[in-house]
C-alpha cells in the first residue's frame, strides 16, 4: 500500500513538470499547426540557462524561471519571425525535418559549449523532503508541481483576458477571418512560437532540478508531449495539465508494475492504443 | 544537356567523397617511429570519458618520447598516436579502425572507449589480425567470441561490485540484503550479474533486481521500488548521469541504508561536485585509485603516487581510472613489443598473450580469452569530500565509514 | 504548389540512367582492396536502399513515416537471431527480414495508415521506439547487450549483396512508378478521398507501400548486421538510420526514381567532407545542412537542373509557403 501511494504521488509530481512541458508543444501544435520537434532542444537550453545562472551568479533555480522563460521566448520569436514563417503552411515533412534540423544544431552547439559532460543544479535544498505517513514527498519537486500549476493558470487567463490572447485564439479558429478583422497572423504566429519556446525553457528550468543536464536531455520529452497533447487535447491549456498528470500517473504505476525497463515502451504502447482506437476528431484532426 | 549535368553531379559526388577523407594526412608508420590508430569518443554522449581515454594513452607517450622511446630490436623508436572522433557511435569506430588500418597504415591499435565499440572494433581487428590492446570495454561477452587480436588490462564488469559485497560482508553488524538497479546495457547487466552472482556467495539477499532504460530522465519508480524493498545495500550498476540520478531521487524519497555503492561515478570529480555533502559515504568501484600501492617493474613509473603527481603536473587535474587504465593499455604494449623484439603483428600478439608484469597499476595478465583476470578491484569511499581506498586491506589507507548515517548528518 | 514531379512520376529519366552507371561504376569498389572505402561505400548503398524505402511511403504515397527504422531495425535482428541459431547465410536472412516486414506493416500498418501527417508520423515513431525498447528487454533478442553475428571469410560478399538490394530496390521503384501502383500511390498523396471515391482501395495501396518500403530497409538492415559482425538496440535504431534516409530522399527528391540514391551519395559525400576538415564541429554543420536543404531546396537538386532560372528555384518554395 505504500508503494502504490509512494507511486502515486511521483506520478502526479512528475506530471506536473509534463504539462508544463506539454503545453508550449500543444500551442504551437493546435494554433499553428507545426509539431515543433525543437521542442526539446528549447528545454535543454533553459535548463543550461539556469544551470550557468546557478553556478556564475548563484541565482536560485526558481528565481531563474521568469528568465530562461524570457530569453527563450525572444530567442522563439526570431526563431518563427525569420526562419520558420516561410514554411508555415508548408507539408509536413518540411516542417517535421526542419524543426529536427533546427533540434540538431542547437545540441550540438550545446554540445561544444558545455561539452557532454552531465551537470547538476544543486542548491541547498536540493533533496530535502517531508513525509506524510509512509509517502515521502520531496519539496523540490512539490515546489515545481506549484509553479507548473501557477504557469498553466497564468497562461490560461492572458489566453482569454488579453488582446493578444484573443488575437491567438481567433486565428487558431480561422486564419481568414481572423486576417479580415485585422489580426496580423505572422505577428501572432512569432508570438505563439515564442510562448512555445519560453515554456519550454521555463518547463526545462524547473526539469533542472531533479534531473542531470546533458545536451541531449531535451529529446525523450518530445514523444512525451505528444502523448499528452494527444491524451489531453490540443491547443488547450487545461488539457495539458490533465494529460500530463495523467501521464505521469500512467508511466509511474505502469513502469512499477510491468518493470522498469519497459518505462517508455508503456506510454507509446498508450500513445498508440490511443491513436488507433479513437474516432475520427474527438481532440483535434486526427485525420485531416 | 540534362543528363550531363546529373552526370556531372553524380561523378563530381564521387569524387569528392573518394578525396574528401584522404585529404586529411595520413600518418604512415615512418623508419623510426611506430604509430597506433585510435578511435575515441571525443565528441558525443560519452566525449568526457573518451578525453580521459585519449589524456591516458597520450601521457604514456610523452613520456615513452621523452625517455629514449622505446627499444625493439637493438633499435631505438620514438612513439606517436593518431587520433580519430568516433563521436560516441560504434559504427563510426569500426569505420574509422578500418581506415587507420587501410589508409593510415598505423602499426597497432589502442581501444575506443565503450563495450559497444570496442564489439565493433574487435570484428574488425581480427579481420585485418591487427592486435589491439583496449582499457575501456569491460564486457565480457566481447571476449568470449573467440576473438584472438583483442586484448584488455581491465577487470571484467562482472568483478565491478564483488568488492563492495565482501566487505559488507565483512562490516559489522554485518549487511544482510542488497538491491541491485541496473541500466539496460552490456556492461552495466553484467555488473549487476556479477553482483547478484556475489552477494549469494558472501549470503547477501538479493530483495531488489531490475533494470531501466539507459536513456531514462526519471527513476522515480526504481526508487520508490527500493525503499519498499528496504536493503541494507543499495548497488547501482550505471554511468554517470543515472548514478546522479538515482542518488537524487535516493535522497528525495529519504531511502536510508547502510552502503550506497555505483559502478561508475563515485570515481569522477562531478559526482562529488553535484551532489555536495549528499556524496558523503559513497562507495565507488574502480580500477585502480591514486592511492593503490602497486610497485610496477622498471621501464615506466613504478608507483601510482609518481603517476598522480607527473600527471597532474601535466593536465592540472588528479588522474582518474580511465587515465590510469589507458596508460596501461600502452604499457602492455611497450612490454610486449619489447619482449618480442620486433614490430610484425604475430609476434606482438604472442608476446601480448604470454604477458605477465606488475605496473603501477597492478598486474596486467591475459588469461587464454585476452581479459585481464588478474587486477581486483578497488573500492573507494567519499569521505569528506576526498576519495580514499578501503577496500581490500591490502591496498586501504583507510577504513570503511559504515554504516552511512541519516541523509541529515552526511 | 504541384508535387507530381517532372517527368511524370518516374521524374527526369536521364537521372535514372545516370543513376543506373552509378551503380555499375560502385560493382567495382571492392577491387579497390582497401576497407575504409568499401565501409563507406557500402553504407551509401545500405542507406540508398532505405531512402528508396522510405521514398516509396513518404515521397509517393505522401505518408511521411518517421519510424521507418523500425524496418531496418528487425531486419537486422532478424539476421542476428537467425545467426544466434547457428544460419550464418546472408541471403536467407535477406529474404525472411523481407518476410518479416511485411507482416510487421500488415499487422501494425493497417491501423495506423488510418491516422493521416502529423498523426501518422509521430504515431510511427513511437512505434519505432517502442520496438526498441522491448527488445532491448528481452533475452532472446540479447536485450540490452546484443547479439554477435558470425561473419564469413569471404568479407567482400556483403558489400555485393548490399549493392544486390540497392540495386533491387531501385528497379523496383521504377517499376512500381510505372505501374498501377505508382499511379495509385500518387493519387493517394494528392488527394486520398478523391482517390477512394473513384475506387481505389487505399487501404491496400498504403499497406502495400509500407510493407515495400519495409522490404527494402529490412533487407538492408540483414545485411548490415552480417557486416558489423554485431547488433545492439543502439544500433540497430539508431537515429541516424532513421533521419538519414528521409533527409537524403528530400536533397535527391523525393517522390522521384533517382532522387534517393543521388542523395544518399551527395549527403555522404558532405558528411565525410565536413567530418575531415572540421572534425569537432561537423554536427553543426549537418544540421545547418539540414535546415537549408529544407528552406531553399525541398524538392531536391534534381529539380534544379529543370528548371529554367536555377536561382528561382532556391526561392520558390518559401514565397509559397510562408505566411
Amino acid at each position: 500500500m505504500a508503494l502504490f501511494l509512494q507511486d502515486l504521488v511521483n506520478g502526479i509530481l512528475a506530471g506536473g513538470i509534463l504539462a508544463v512541458v506539454a503545453l508550449g508543444f500543444s500551442l504551437v501544435w493546435g494554433i499553428m499547426n507545426i509539431i515543433n520537434l525543437a521542442h526539446g532542444a528549447f528545454i535543454m537550453l533553459g535548463a543550461y540557462i539556469t544551470y550557468q545562472l546557478f553556478t556564475s551568479f548563484h541565482l536560485d533555480p526558481f528565481a531563474s524561471i521568469p528568465v530562461s522563460f524570457v530569453l527563450m521566448f525572444a530567442f522563439g520569436y526570431l526563431v518563427q519571425k525569420y526562419v520558420i514563417n516561410y514554411v508555415v503552411r508548408a507539408p509536413v515533412l518540411t516542417t517535421f525535418l526542419l524543426t529536427f534540423g533546427l533540434s540538431l544544431l542547437l545540441v550540438n552547439l550545446a554540445l561544444v559549449v558545455w561539452t557532454g559532460d552531465a551537470r547538476a543544479v544543486t542548491p541547498s535544498y536540493a533533496g530535502a523532503n517531508f513525509s506524510i505517513g509512509p509517502v515521502t514527498v520531496p519539496w523540490a519537486k512539490l515546489a515545481t508541481l506549484a509553479c507548473a500549476l501557477a504557469i498553466t493558470a497564468l497562461m490560461h487567463w492572458w489566453l482569454t483576458h488579453s488582446k493578444m490572447g484573443r488575437a491567438i485564439r481567433a486565428t487558431s479558429m480561422d486564419v481568414g477571418a481572423a486576417q479580415l478583422s485585422g489580426v496580423r497572423v505572422a505577428q501572432v504566429y512569432a508570438v505563439v512560437y515564442g510562448l512555445g519556446a519560453g515554456l519550454a525553457g521555463a518547463a526545462g528550468s524547473l526539469i533542472s532540478l531533479s534531473f542531470s543536464l546533458n545536451p541531449a536531455m531535451g529529446d525523450p520529452f518530445i514523444i512525451k508531449a505528444f502523448v499528452v497533447c494527444v491524451l489531453g487535447g490540443l491547443g488547450s491549456v487545461e488539457g495539458a495539465l490533465v494529460g500530463g498528470l495523467v501521464y505521469g500517473i500512467v508511466e509511474s504505476f505502469g513502469s512499477q508494475y510491468i518493470g522498469t525497463g519497459y518505462q517508455d515502451a508503456v506510454a507509446l504502447v498508450v500513445l498508440l492504443i490511443v491513436l488507433i482506437l479513437r474516432p475520427t476528431g474527438i481532440i483535434g484532426k486526427a485525420t485531416a | 544537356m540534362q543528363s550531363r549535368l546529373v552526370s556531372f553531379i553524380l561523378a563530381l559526388a564521387l569524387v569528392v567523397t573518394l578525396l574528401g577523407p584522404t585529404a586529411s594526412a595520413p600518418a604512415r608508420a615512418a623508419g623510426n617511429t611506430i604509430v597506433f590508430g585510435a578511435a575515441v569518443s571525443l565528441t558525443g554522449r560519452e566525449s568526457k570519458e573518451g578525453r580521459l581515454t585519449q589524456e591516458g594513452y597520450d601521457f604514456w607517450k610523452d613520456y615513452v618520447n621523452s625517455h629514449g622511446g622505446l627499444t625493439v630490436g637493438g633499435k631505438k623508436y620514438q612513439v606517436a598516436i593518431k587520433y580519430y572522433d568516433d563521436e560516441d557511435n560504434p559504427q563510426t569506430s569500426a569505420r574509422l579502425v578500418e581506415k587507420l588500418i587501410n589508409d593510415d597504415k598505423v602499426n597497432f591499435i589502442l581501444g575506443p572507449y565503450g563495450s559497444s565499440a570496442t564489439f565493433t572494433t574487435a570484428a574488425v581487428v581480427e579481420r585485418y589480425k591487427v592486435p589491439m590492446v583496449e582499457a575501456n570495454g569491460a564486457a565480457e561477452a566481447i571476449f568470449n567470441q573467440g576473438y584472438k587480436y583483442t586484448f584488455g588490462v581491465l577487470a571484467p564488469a562482472r568483478r565491478y561490485l564483488e568488492g563492495i559485497l565482501d566487505m559488507g560482508a565483512h562490516m559489522s553488524p554485518p549487511a544482510k540484503t542488497v538491491a541491485i538497479s541496473s541500466a539496460n546495457d552490456a556492461f552495466s547487466l553484467e555488473v549487476a550479474q556479477g553482483a547478484a552472482a556475489a552477494a549469494k556467495e558472501h549470503g547477501i539477499q538479493v530483495v531488489y533486481q531490475d533494470k531501466y532504460p539507459v536513456t531514462t530522465t526519471d527513476l522515480s519508480t526504481v526508487v520508490s521500488a527500493i525503499k519498499a524493498a528496504n536493503p541494507d545495500i543499495i548497488l547501482n550498476a550505471g554511468h554517470l548521469t543515472d548514478a546522479l540520478l538515482l542518488h537524487k531521487g535516493l535522497k528525495e524519497q529519504n531511502v536510508v541504508a547502510k552502503i550506497y555503492g555505483y559502478s561508475v561515478g563515485p570515481d569522477t570529480p562531478d559526482f562529488r561536485s553535484a551532489l555536495g555533502r549528499d556524496a558523503n559515504y559513497v562507495f565507488g568501484a574502480a580500477q585502480w585509485s591514486t592511492t593503490a600501492k602497486y610497485r610496477g617493474i622498471p621501464g615506466f613509473i613504478q608507483t601510482s603516487a609518481e603517476y598522480t603527481r607527473e600527471f597532474k603536473a601535466k593536465y592540472g587535474h588528479d588522474p582518474d581510472y580511465h587515465n590510469a587504465e589507458s596508460t596501461a593499455g600502452c604499457l602492455a604494449f611497450q612490454y610486449a613489443i619489447e619482449k618480442a623484439g620486433s614490430l610484425d603483428p604475430q609476434r606482438v600478439r604472442d608476446a601480448l598473450a604470454n604477458l605477465d608484469v606488475m605496473t603501477f597499476y597492478g598486474r596486467i595478465k591475459f588469461d587464454q580469452r585476452g581479459l585481464n583476470m588478474y587486477k581486483p578491484m578497488v573500492v573507494n569511499q567519499i569521505q569528506n569530500g576526498e576519495l580514499v581506498t578501503v577496500w581490500p586491506a591490502a591496498v586501504a589507507v583507510a577504513k570503511p565509514e559504515y554504516p552511512t548515517p541519516v541523509w541529515a548528518r552526511r | 504548389m504541384r508535387r507530381v514531379g517532372v517527368g511524370g512520376i518516374t521524374g527526369s529519366r536521364e537521372a535514372f540512367y545516370a543513376t543506373l552507371v552509378l551503380m555499375g561504376v560502385l560493382l567495382f569498389v571492392p577491387q579497390l582492396h582497401n576497407g575504409y572505402l568499401e565501409n563507406l561505400f557500402r553504407g551509401i548503398l545500405m542507406f540508398g536502399a532505405m531512402s528508396l524505402g522510405w521514398n516509396l511511403i513518404g515521397g509517393y504515397a505522401g505518408y511521411v513515416s518517421f519510424g521507418n527504422v523500425v524496418f531496418f531495425g528487425l531486419g537486422a535482428y532478424t539476421a542476428a537471431v537467425l545467426s544466434a541459431h547457428g544460419l550464418h547465410n546472408v541471403l536467407v536472412a535477406v529474404a525472411v527480414a523481407a518476410v518479416v516486414a511485411v507482416i510487421f506493416a500488415t499487422v501494425f500498418g493497417i491501423p495506423i495508415l488510418r491516422l493521416r501527417g502529423h498523426y501518422f508520423g509521430i504515431a510511427t515513431l513511437g512505434l519505432a521506439l517502442a520496438t526498441m525498447e522491448i527488445i532491448s528487454n528481452l533475452d532472446y533478442f540479447g536485450g540490452g547487450t546484443g547479439l554477435t553475428v558470425r561473419q564469413d571469410a569471404f568479407f567482400s560478399l556483403y558489400y555485393y549483396v548490399m549493392w544486390a538490394v540497392c540495386l533491387g530496390s531501385l528497379l523496383a521503384t521504377y517499376a512500381i512508378a510505372r505501374s498501377k501502383l505508382g499511379y495509385a500511390f500518387v493519387a493517394i498523396r494528392e488527394n486520398e478521398d478523391a482517390a477512394a471515391v473513384l475506387g481505389i482501395n487505399t487501404t491496400f495501396y498504403k499497406v502495400a507501400a509500407w510493407a515495400i518500403s519495409g522490404i527494402m530497409a529490412g533487407a538492408a538492415g540483414a545485411v548490415f548486421a552480417f557486416a558489423n559482425g554485431f547488433i545492439d538496440p543502439d544500433t540497430a535504431f539508431s537515429t541516424d538510420n532513421n533521419i538519414f534516409p528521409i533527409v537524403m530522399a528530400l536533397l535527391g527528391g523525393a517522390g522521384t526514381v533517382a532522387g534517393p540514391v543521388t542523395g544518399a551519395l551527395i549527403l555522404t559525400a558532405i558528411n565525410e567532407t565536413l567530418w575531415s576538415h572540421f572534425p569537432k564541429i561537423h554536427t553543426i554543420f549537418f544540421g545547418a545542412v539540414i535546415v537549408l536543404v529544407v528552406l531553399f531546396l525541398p524538392r531536391g537538386i534534381l529539380h534544379l537542373f529543370r528548371a529554367r532560372q536555377t536561382a528561382r528555384v532556391f526561392l520558390e518554395s518559401l514565397r509559397a509557403y510562408r505566411v
